[in-house]
């Protein structure tokens, strides 16, 4: 029996963590062509919201 | 188009995983630089999640692959062949500098959730409610390099940004070397502990994705 709630949780956020980094840090070079991002931004808003409840989501569950 | 993944060195092969849009991997050298690229037709690249996860795969597959390595943001592409390497010798020398600091290193990162967002103050006159406010972001930052500077003590190389939302008091990216890991780790715990009203979100290790340079946007 593993912990239900717990687990997605932290496989979201590792998920989240990952998206961030890939879409918001990295090397930028000059001259490059940056590419459509039009869904992009739902998905790191996704990262936000997840993060505002992570706190509530532990409290919920003590 | 020429879509780059990540900028190496000493770069030994390509993992066996597909690039952005299923594309075949490719590499291109510059200046003593490895390039890991894909070739596209036209000059986009649809910005899906599955877009995004094959863009980290290629990266985490190179991981082990090089000496040092620095992952490139998604979405950049290159017109040509010419525009790519104009790009890379613009910047030969700050990208080996980057490359040397985070040659063996991993990138950990922690971010710590404030317990409760905080009521705005009862106030009776505008300079009150600004004070109080005032004292809060002022007890906020306080709190943030408290929990930053002792993890940035255990790092080679620390960065800390604005949280996206007012309850992320401290966003920290840290470049850790393998012997210093579990050290690290146990600062977060005693940090943890000595913070019971505090959550704290450690991820990684992750390619040094925070230590790249390009742009703070």
């Amino acid at each position: 029996m593993t912990s239900v709630p717990e687990r997605p949780l932290e496989q979201q956020i590792t998920l989240l963590e990952l998206i961030d980094r890939v879409l918001n840090k990295g090397v930028v070079l000059t001259g490059d062509v940056t590419l459509s991002v039009a869904d992009v931004d739902l998905v790191y808003v996704g990262l936000r919201v997840l993060l505002a409840s992570v706190g509530t989501l532990e409290r919920l569950g003590e | 188009m020429i879509y780059l993944y990540a900028i190496a060195e000493e770069l030994t092969g390509l993992p066996d995983v597909r690039g952005v849009d299923g594309a075949p991997l490719g590499r291109r050298s510059v200046e003593g630089l490895d390039l890991v690229v894909s070739e596209h037709d036209g000059a986009e690249v649809a910005a899906s999640e599955e877009a995004v996860l094959a863009h980290a795969r290629v990266v985490e597959g190179l991981v082990e692959r090089a000496d040092a390595l620095l992952p490139a943001r998604f979405g950049r592409g290159f017109r040509d062949e010419a525009a790519l390497r104009d790009a890379i010798e613009g910047r030969a020398a700050s990208l080996r500098d980057a490359l040397a600091q985070v040659r063996g290193c991993v990138e950990i990162g922690v971010r710590v959730l404030a317990a409760e967002p905080a009521p705005p103050p009862a106030t009776e006159s505008g300079r009150a409610y600004m004070e109080a406010r005032l004292a809060r972001s002022e007890e906020t930052e306080r709190l943030a390099r408290e929990l930053h500077e002792p993890l940035a003590a255990l790092a080679r190389a620390a960065t800390r940004t604005v949280g996206a939302t007012p309850r992320l008091l401290l966003s920290g990216a840290y470049l850790v070397e393998p012997g210093a890991l579990d050290a690290f780790r146990h600062r977060v715990e005693e940090l943890e502990a000595e913070h019971s009203e505090l959550t704290f979100v450690s991820t990684g290790p992750w390619p040094p994705y925070s230590f790249a340079p390009g742009g703070e946007t």
